[in-house]
């Protein structure tokens, strides 16, 4: 359990909230860069943190973030027209520049100084690889921009997705770093997903049920080690790293690509999950694109045209009761994102954790909590800069390896956690 | 599907608004926790937690290693465990309806307590977590590794009482 007032702490991240000035340190995905294909295209609507924004890109390129409504009567800019490097209000023709900076008041004088005194509050958008990413803190302490690996290497080798969760970004968040359900939930994904199947690790997987687990504190975050039994002088590990406050990353299978997750806050209810999936080393396969595109692996099938899935709560999730019984899923729901969201979404829009009872297998969600927690506090109390936003923190990788039972993957592997651009990843 | 049915539609029965139906009663606590020092660095992290709460069914221990003796279940040594107020108590006893037992370490110096701990608790399905404090974990965590189904490495002052909370201990 968690108490109350602990709950609401890392819950809520709008503006003045302990968690949201501590989101307001990174650098957090915003859009996929898909979203703003080209100059002076329609601009889009954005929630992120409890705040209405408008993105969109102008005609030289730039890219603004910036409030979605009007200075002058409130009205959304949503309606507006993206044109002449700016984005003009459709009720009375104010214009505003990437940087929020009103250009233009039609009604004023030719030569007034009228809209030098208008402005509307903006936000960096940046884009690294095919996401477009904000900063929404003091511009003043913008950290360098993110290095995650997904986002470094060539668009030739990796892929990103996005789709709305109907629950707050912890109940998300903490799906990602808790591995041991995916012998459950996932199990029959593992058989049948052709980004999973085929794997030598999916049969220690589903030959142990009861994993260990070691929760190893580390810069920026945790690796969270999960280890079965493998061969009778081996254990299987799998290491899923969690970068504060919201980037995941699932073990790899075989030669399969490496994938995770970013749960963004939209609003205390929602959350966007980015996915991403990438080969260090080599191009992604057409299969391989095709597949992420047609929701598998970690993906969701999306209604064409929006970034809501196909299978949502609107339509429970397409249960198939009798694919259940099959053994074709174990929960009835197809695709091993939604057999997560379903059930996340189950618990509730914010879950209330005075009700839960963990076990010790759920140190790693304990441990996460802990640390979101005491760092919003030193951010609040003592101004201290939370770990993760340093660039180096970005450089993660996870990694499943079978190693002797006397060895660590702390100690033994502690290089195949890092990024080594040109090595290919650790992967059983 | 239309209308409400207790059955079917997800959108309504996860709202906020349905939510608030979720039956509201007294949850059971926890079976049982044992928290066992394995140090002397590791009893006043112990200490510290057990009297910072009120706690339902844990209950705190520091551990002392008999050597040279048959241990229980051919363990190579026997513990016996010290109360925080000093009773002396029997491992064997303790570990009664227990769910869980969590072992706490600053060095390796307690590995044979927690090796005698460990199969203890094994022969009775109980569960068994490691927190290991200190920087310099590697030769801790080396001994506690084969006896605790989760490590904490390296655990910090806030987590023991974490976890127990989290359990409703």
């Amino acid at each position: 359990m968690l108490r109350q007032e602990i709950n609401e702490l890392l819950t809520k991240t709008g503006p003045g909230t302990e968690m949201g000035d501590l989101f307001r340190q990174y650098w957090i995905p915003t859009l996929l860069s898909e979203e703003l294909p080209e100059n002076d295209c329609p601009q889009v609507r954005v929630k992120i943190l409890s705040e209405r924004l408008i993105a969109f890109r102008d005609s030289q390129g730039r890219y603004g973030l910036v409030d979605e409504f009007c200075a002058h009567r409130g009205v959304s800019l949503w309606f507006g027209r993206n044109e002449d490097n700016g984005l003009r209000c459709a009720y009375h023709g104010w214009k505003y520049d990437v940087t929020g900076q009103c250009v233009e008041v039609p009604s004023e004088a030719s030569n007034s100084r009228f809209c030098a005194n208008v402005k509307l509050k903006s936000y960096p958008l940046v884009k690294v690889g095919d996401v477009l990413w904000t900063f929404m803190g003091d511009p003043a302490k913008a950290p360098p921009l993110p290095e995650y690996e997904f986002a470094q290497v060539p668009s030739s080798q990796t892929f990103t997705s996005k789709r709305l969760q109907e629950s707050n970004w912890l109940q998300a968040l903490e799906g990602g770093i808790d591995s041991s359900h995916v012998s459950f939930l996932h199990s029959s994904g593992l058989q049948s997903d052709p980004l999973f199947m085929g794997a030598e690790g999916n049969k220690y997987n589903l030959g142990d049920y009861k994993p260990y687990f070691e929760v190893v504190d580390a810069p920026g975050g945790l690796f969270i080690g999960a280890r079965r039994n493998a061969e009778e002088d081996s254990y299987y590990w799998r290491i899923t790293p969690w970068l504060m406050p919201s980037f995941t990353m699932v073990p790899p299978r075989g030669d399969h690509p490496m994938h995770g997750h970013f749960w963004i806050p939209i609003d205390d209810e929602n959350c966007w999950v980015y996915t991403f999936d990438y080969q260090p080393v080599r191009d992604l396969t057409e299969a391989e694109r095709q597949a992420m595109k047609d929701g598998y692996g970690v993906h969701s099938e999306n209604i064409p045209g929006t970034y809501l899935p196909v299978r949502n709560k609107s339509n429970d999730y397409l249960m198939d009761r009798a694919a259940q019984k099959r053994g074709e899923t174990f929960s009835g729901v197809g695709g091993i994102a939604i057999q997560d969201a379903s059930l996340q979404e189950s618990m509730g829009p914010i879950v209330d954790r005075t009700k839960e009872r963990l076990a010790t297998t759920d140190a790693g969600i304990i441990k996460a909590r802990a640390k979101l927690r005491k760092a919003a506090l030193a951010l609040r109390d003592e101004g201290k800069t939370p770990e993760g936003v340093d660039p180096a923190h970005h450089r993660v990788r996870s990694a499943s390896v079978v190693l002797p039972r006397n060895e660590a993957f702390i100690e033994s592997v502690s290089d195949k956690l890092q990024v080594q651009p040109g090595v290919r990843q650790a992967s059983v | 599907m239309s209308g409400w049915t207790a059955q079917g539609n997800t959108a309504q029965a996860a709202s906020a608004a349905e939510l608030r139906y979720r039956m509201s009663y007294p949850l059971v606590p926890s079976r049982g926790v044992r928290v066992v020092a394995l140090d002397s660095g590791a009893e006043m992290v112990v200490r510290k937690v057990a009297a910072s709460s009120t706690w339902n069914m844990a209950r705190f221990y520091s551990a002392e290693t008999i050597l040279n003796s048959h241990g229980i279940h051919g363990a190579p040594v026997e513990v016996v465990l010290h109360g925080l107020d000093g009773a002396v108590e029997s491992l064997n006893d303790e570990l009664v309806d227990v769910d869980s037992t969590i072992m706490v370490a600053t060095s390796d110096f307690g590995s044979e307590a927690a090796a005698t701990i460990g199969a203890a608790c094994s022969v009775r399905g109980i569960m068994t977590a490691g927190l290991v404090h200190g920087e310099d974990t590697e030769h801790t965590v080396s001994a506690l590794r084969p006896y605790a189904q989760v490590l904490l490495v390296p655990a910090d002052d806030g987590d023991l009482e974490a976890i127990l909370t989290a359990m409703r201990a």
